[in-house]
């Protein structure tokens, strides 16, 4: 490979994009003209916003105490605010002054005319549209007595006779009701209604007065206090501006109810103290700084991963889909450049827009945010300060920019080669942004931290790992250990995609693939009919797919069924059903339809006793060593513990007595066949068509791994699917797969069930508090060593004949098999 | 230079199972000979020219270029040959002059040396006068011009011309041809795919003759005008063209048979 070509192929492509205005509105425009207009218009917006004054009617108001006063005029009482004059005047109380209309009395005009007259709101003129204060005092009358109404409708809880026909007819009464209700109060012209139930003023005096008698031992302590009818207060939740209004609404009464609670406990000479009598006192340490990176950490990992993907993807359209539509990419193909070359060079070129893209976004963001701050002022200055974060999470968000935009640039120059047509290119952006969000999203949960098994997801380890970073909480310094593994595993996905997208540029079929019309019935039929001895690579994904879905579905009926008096031996039946349906039979059906030879698809030939041997040698050499892994790793937490409802299900099946032959046939026997005729029989063959064993192999493994649901099963068993699927291909079958399968699985089943009987000399086996087995170091090196060794003599034979067969020599695979 | 033995290229083709595209096609061509491939549209002279340049991989055969196998050294080969066609085209965002030269720097031509070579490309084709425009606003013409200049920047011993004049008005064309011309007469080894007789009758020193895959004849036009008792050289390709459809048509019925008993 060239770096001189990389290089030009790179200048070219930025000096191209640069030349393109689209690009760079895109990139740097948009987010230097985008931001602060949307800040002016968010200030435009709030300012015209909360010019809005709400109306709140109060029923029979004279009914309300004089001292203290909780209306002024035709506002709240500015008293009952904290902070001034503003808050009163953002309500507008139309308050009703007689007690004519109360909750049952009737409503003629010339009471409505005593009340609008004697309402001090009254000369309030109604602008266009609006409801006069008549109507709406009209309106208000009328809810008051349907809202009676409906309290007053309580379902009789005796069990009569007819009750329940009656209760079904009061039901109904009072859900029309609250139809009703509900739909008046959405029409009427006010937000929140207060009604002051009658004599309101008279039982507050006469309670006053009658705690103020028992204070001075006027009268018995053990005399009954009248108590005071509710205000109600009628609100709309589902709605924003009522619920606003009721906010400050809310805020005035429980501000007025505890001076009048204060004025009660001076009555009854209690100490004020007494109205917190459990003090508390909260202390807040967080510093400004802290306050500001709470929203910064969660802004910018999100801003971060949506922009370098948004400035990923359109570039790599343009240099992918667009230069094989506009007829350039068979040019570039025919020169001297290697396909790595090209690869290379676009993805530099497309992962300098996403950078690029990102940071000027966050820029941009970052100074509209400040000055938006200390632009409007006061009122979000004061609660969150939107300081800049520091230097050093700075840096840490250009490094994790950088492996989070090499990997999407990589995927996106995949995507694009992939697709015939820049339109064809746009489709695949809304389900790569749609998963990047889902994962995004999730980091933003602020349960959600960064863990050693988050920490080599593709998205979410950077944005978790940037969020911690940004919080900057107490500790956060030790986030900087997980840098690691992000990085790495970050950059090995990005070579992954890279490795597909020149995969692709090596692949004529899709250089040069015409958009022709996709018709499914020619397409089903050409599948069946040029079938070959073992599947396509497309086949064996599909039948992968095919069982996880299959898995997905099972859940369900997997987990309902604990219920039933033996809900071990249940549990039992259905892991044998569900592998023979779920995992054998999607696999033997494919292979059936869509391969001449299950012969060569299953691998079903005889092997040599040696490769037997090697099978059975291995599975007893790995055991130990991924029993003591999986514990080393729940131990270190990098994966959680069992979920309960899985150790369960362990405990379950492990307790009463189960006959040995029936565990072994259940979490040995089955697995073996069912596992290996699927995942190295089928998915194999099919990805190891094209000749990369090595891949197919990694591939199949981590298939295999996926199935196992459960974080740490899953690692273990991708584990041991590299060593399944090198054994297979080694020994051209499929028995000793399965009995290595068998053997491993065997041997677990009595670890875990079994521990006693085996005898432990303390050199070799030695055992755990909890009573489990524990393999000695001495041990774990012997088998690591004899492992090593026979894992590297399987992959020598293969290389040799993976050698013989690139230079002719041997029959490649399937060309010796298929028909000619 | 060019030597294509036995060449056989399949393509998978959801209509009829398995499209041969090429059908043991075998033919040579020396330096400083223009070697014309007459074919109607769908013949193979496309996938043929593409295995030659090594963009496709041919199913089972040989294909050489200078000596050079274009499956074991891809870049040995491209190195060496210029190719043109209808489909290869340019940048619109880039000048005539940077077009040719990021080719020729691709090629790893030095640079005083590249300087050189564009400068008497430019003359030779006159288009001094569009270096700075950039290719999106160029005529037909001259895209075609600088696809030329292009083709021809790193001097290759094999040149390729697939159908370079599909799609041209008359007077671009005609100064295409005299190009092609020019390059033999420099000694260089062409192959040249068209459908359009004129342009065979005018230029090319060999034809063959191909259509549904196969060669169907081989030879300078006086040969074949021999050998199949026909002067016109329309006449001759319809009718050869015509043979090959029957028989096509009668394979088949044939392969037809076969499946529905």
């Amino acid at each position: 490979m060239s770096w001189k070509n990389v290089r030009l192929i790179f200048m070219r492509e930025v000096r191209d994009q640069l030349r393109d205005r689209r690009t760079l509105f895109m990139i740097t425009v948009l987010p230097v003209l985008l931001y602060p207009m949307l800040g002016l218009g968010v200030v435009q917006m709030m300012l015209t916003f909360s010019e809005q004054k709400r109306v709140v009617v109060v029923l029979n108001a004279d009914d309300l105490p004089e001292k203290p006063a909780l209306l002024d005029g035709n506002s709240i009482h500015s008293d009952w605010y904290e902070n001034g004059q503003d808050e009163p005047s953002r309500l507008r109380i139309l308050a009703a002054r007689t007690n004519a209309g109360t909750l049952a009395g009737d409503t003629d005009e010339a009471t409505l005319a005593a009340d609008i007259e004697s309402s001090s709101g009254a000369d309030h003129p109604p602008r266009h549209g609006e409801k006069t204060d008549a109507e709406l005092l009209v309106e208000a009358h009328g809810l008051a007595e349907k809202i009676a109404t409906l309290q007053s409708l309580s379902i009789p809880s005796e069990a009569t006779e007819d009750s329940v026909t009656d209760r079904m007819a009061i039901q109904e009464q009072r859900s029309a009701l609250q139809d009703l209700v509900s739909a008046e109060f959405g029409e009427s012209g006010f937000q929140v209604l207060v009604l002051v139930p009658k004599g309101y003023r008279a039982a507050m005096l006469s309670m006053q007065d009658q705690i103020k008698a028992r204070s001075e031992g006027t009268k018995t302590s053990d005399t009954h206090i009248v108590s005071v009818p509710a205000i109600m207060v009628v609100r709309n939740s589902a709605d924003d501006k009522s619920s606003v209004a009721f906010a400050r609404v809310q805020k005035a009464l429980t501000n007025w109810e505890d001076a009048i609670r204060r004025h009660c406990f001076d009555n009854a000479s209690l100490p004020v103290e007494l109205e917190h009598p459990a003090r508390l006192s909260y202390v807040e340490v967080a510093r400004e700084e802290q306050v500001a990176a709470s929203v910064w950490s969660k802004m910018f990992p999100a801003l971060l991963v949506i922009m370098s993907l948004t400035g990923a993807f359109y570039p790599a359209i343009d240099l992918g889909a667009g230069e094989k539509e506009r007829g350039t990419m068979e040019t570039l193909l025919i020169s001297p450049a290697r396909r790595i070359e090209l690869v290379l060079g676009k993805f530099l070129t497309i992962m300098l827009f996403s950078v690029a893209t990102a940071v000027l976004n966050l820029c941009s963001m970052g100074l509209t945010g400040q000055q938006m701050a200390s632009g409007i002022g006061r009122g979000i200055a004061d609660t969150i300060s939107l300081e800049f974060p520091g230097f050093g999470p700075l840096m840490w968000m250009i490094i994790l920019l950088l492996p989070l935009s090499a990997l999407f640039s990589s995927l996106c120059l995949a995507l694009a080669t992939f697709a015939r047509s820049t339109k064809e290119g746009q489709y695949y952006l809304t389900p790569l942004l749609m998963v990047v969000m889902g994962l995004t999203m999730f980091c933003l949960s602020p349960s959600v931290e960064i863990t050693p098994l988050y920490s080599v997801i593709p998205v979410v380890n950077v944005t978790l790992l940037l969020k911690g970073l940004l919080l900057n909480a107490p500790g956060s310094g030790n986030l900087v250990v997980y840098a690691v593994p992000v990085l790495i595993s970050s950059i090995g996905y990005s070579m992954l995609s890279l490795w597909w997208a020149i995969e692709l540029y090596n692949s004529e079929d899709v250089l040069f693939r015409e958009a022709e019309k996709f018709d499914l019935r020619l397409w089903f039929r050409q599948m069946l009919r040029t079938k070959d001895a073992v599947p396509v690579f497309p086949e064996a994904v599909f039948c992968f797919i095919l069982i996880l879905m299959l898995q997905f579905v099972a859940m369900k009926y997997m987990a309902t069924d604990l219920n039933v008096p033996d809900p071990g031996s249940s549990m039992l039946r259905l892991i044998v059903v569900q592998q023979l349906t779920m995992i054998a039979c999607p696999a033997l059906f494919m292979g059936l339809l869509l391969t001449t030879s299950l012969r060569a698809t299953f691998r079903l030939r005889m092997p040599s006793l040696t490769a037997m041997g090697v099978g059975v040698g291995l599975a007893v050499i790995a055991h130990p060593l991924s029993m003591e892994l999986s514990r080393f790793l729940v131990e270190y937490q990098v994966f959680p513990e069992l979920p309960e409802s899985a150790r369960h299900v362990m405990e379950l099946m492990k307790t009463g007595e189960r006959p040995t032959w029936l565990l072994l046939l259940v979490f040995a026997v089955t697995p073996a066949i069912c596992e290996e005729l699927a995942f190295r029989g089928f998915i194999l063959s099919g990805l190891a068509r094209g000749g990369r064993l090595a891949i197919a192999v990694g591939i199949s493994s981590i298939m295999f791994g996926i199935i196992h649901m459960i974080p740490q099963q899953a690692f273990n068993a991708a584990l041991l699917g590299l060593v399944l699927g090198l054994l297979a291909i080694y020994s051209r079958s499929l028995f000793p797969a399965m009995a290595f399968h068998f053997c491993n699985n065997a041997l677990a089943t009595f670890y875990s069930t079994e521990p006693h009987q085996f005898n432990t000399d303390g050199v070799f086996l030695s055992r755990y508090p909890d009573g489990q087995l524990c393999y000695e170091a001495p041990l774990l090196l012997l088998c690591g060593i004899v492992g090593m060794l026979l894992i590297m003599h399987m992959i020598k034979v293969v290389s040799k004949e993976q050698d013989l067969k690139r230079r002719g020599l041997l029959p490649a695979y399937q060309e010796a098999s298929a028909p000619v | 230079m060019i030597r294509v033995q036995e060449l056989y290229k399949e393509f998978s083709d959801p209509r009829a199972g398995v499209f041969r595209a090429l059908d043991n096609v075998s033919f040579q061509v020396k330096a400083g000979e223009i070697y014309g491939l007459l074919g109607p549209n769908g013949a193979g002279k496309t996938t043929c020219l593409r295995i030659l340049s090594t963009v496709l991989r041919p199913t089972r055969g040989v294909a050489e270029v200078d000596g050079i196998n274009v499956v074991q050294n891809p870049e040995g080969v491209r190195g060496r040959i210029g190719f043109m066609s209808c489909n290869t085209g340019i940048y619109d965002r880039m000048t005539a002059r940077e077009m040719v030269e990021y080719y020729g720097r691709l090629y790893g031509i030095p640079e005083d040396k590249l300087q050189v070579r564009i400068d008497e490309i430019f003359d030779i084709l006159q288009m001094h006068e569009i270096r700075d425009r950039l290719g999106g606003k160029m005529s037909t013409g001259m895209k075609q011009k600088v696809s030329i200049a292009r083709t021809i920047v790193h001097d290759p011993p094999v040149i390729i011309f697939d159908e370079p004049t599909s799609g041209l008005d008359v007077l671009v064309a005609r100064a295409v041809l005299k190009a092609v011309a020019a390059l033999r007469d420099q000694g260089k080894c062409i192959i040249f795919s068209t459908h359009i007789m004129r342009e065979v009758e005018k230029l090319c020193d060999r034809i063959a003759v191909i259509h549904c895959g196969k060669i169907l004849a081989e030879g300078t036009l006086p040969e074949l005008a021999d050998r199949y008792q026909q002067s016109d050289v329309e006449e001759l390709f319809f009718d050869l063209v015509q043979r090959r459809e029957d028989e096509v048509a009668e394979e088949r019925k044939h392969a037809g048979s076969e499946v529905q008993p």
